[in-house]
């Protein structure tokens, strides 16, 4: 029944989720959620990573992350 | 029926929609929506808390012994009488019936009756998750069976023009009458609800619905606690008797 819904798996994509608990903190990486949209995304990244009362929480599309290097590379 | 009366329908709906989303958190399409699927049943089941302790502050709580052997004198929708069968049902009371909550809510937010202005404004920030939850799968094309029985009872649930809704709109308690409610319904949804046919004489003002019925006997008794108790061992039953 569910194999319809191709987006789920065909068309999504990974996003990097960032929070932090204070505003003296800097945004840290929590975790990522798969989805084929911004809007599920963000529903999901605050479904998934509920757990802390976070004060902020953003998400990055992955492969909008611009890599300086790797490790191993440095 | 009276401000009470509509609170205590919200209340109802949000705890039946909350236990039929923390049905599907092991059946979703994928495991971010198993987890929404329970993150947003425990939204929804808290909201109706919130909602139950409104009733008191507003003068009458409309809630009798009834409720704890009659199904029928729940006052949720028939949408929810049912466990769903199908992921379309889940995002079709998801994206309209949630919203349509919401859109309720909203009003009351908005209205002018403090203790609903107060308690109920963290909700919408809730539930800008659900809408957004919904609205994505709902984009992603659904059956349309679902949808249209989605529309046609948030539309009766909204309540007939000239009814208790409409009145309440008038007095400054709600911000928004039937009209408005449906408009701002489409407007979040960003589609016109379908062509619908809807028999006022036979609806029933107080719990909110065109069709008779009831939620089904086994979600009774797990909201009851009577599921519970049929597995619980004999030590525990002699403990309560």
């Amino acid at each position: 029944m569910t194999s319809k819904y191709k987006r789920v798996s065909g068309d999504a994509v990974e996003y990097e989720v960032f929070a932090r608990k204070t505003r003296g903190e800097p945004l840290h990486q929590v975790g990522s959620v798969v989805a084929p949209d911004d809007d599920l995304a963000m529903a999901y990244a605050r479904a998934t990573y509920d757990e802390e009362r976070w004060c902020e929480m953003a998400i990055v599309r992955k492969e909008d992350v611009i890599e300086l290097w790797q490790p191993g590379e440095a | 029926m009276s401000l009470s009366d509509l609170v205590l329908s919200i209340a109802d709906n949000k705890q039946m929609l909350g236990l039929r989303y923390a049905e599907w958190a092991t059946r979703a399409p994928s495991l971010e929506a198993d987890i929404a699927a329970a993150a947003m049943g425990l939204d929804d089941l808290g909201h109706s808390r919130v909602l139950y302790g409104c009733l008191e502050p507003l003068g009458s709580d409309p809630r009798g012994p009834d409720r704890e052997s009659d199904p029928g004198s729940l006052r949720a929708l028939p949408y929810f009488d049912r466990p769903w069968d199908e992921w379309a049902q889940f995002v079709a009371a998801n994206a309209i019936l949630d919203t349509a909550f919401t859109v309720m809510i909203e009003s009351c937010v908005n209205g002018s009756v403090e203790v609903l202005r107060q308690r109920l404004r963290k909700m919408l920030m809730e539930e800008r998750y659900h809408f957004l939850h919904g609205r994505s799968w709902l984009r992603s094309g659904i059956d349309a069976g679902p949808m249209n029985v989605a529309w046609q009872e948030a539309v009766e649930w909204f309540g007939p023009p000239d009814g208790e809704v409409a009145t309440m709109h008038r007095e400054g308690r709600l911000a928004m009458g039937p009209a408005g409610l449906r408009g701002r319904l489409e407007e979040q949804l960003g589609m016109k609800a379908p062509k619908l046919s809807i028999d006022w004489k036979s609806w029933d003002p107080i719990r909110r619905r065109g069709k008779p019925g009831a939620v089904d006997e086994p979600t009774f008794g797990m909201l009851r606690g009577l599921e519970e108790k049929k597995y619980a061992p004999p030590s525990a039953a002699a403990k309560q008797a």
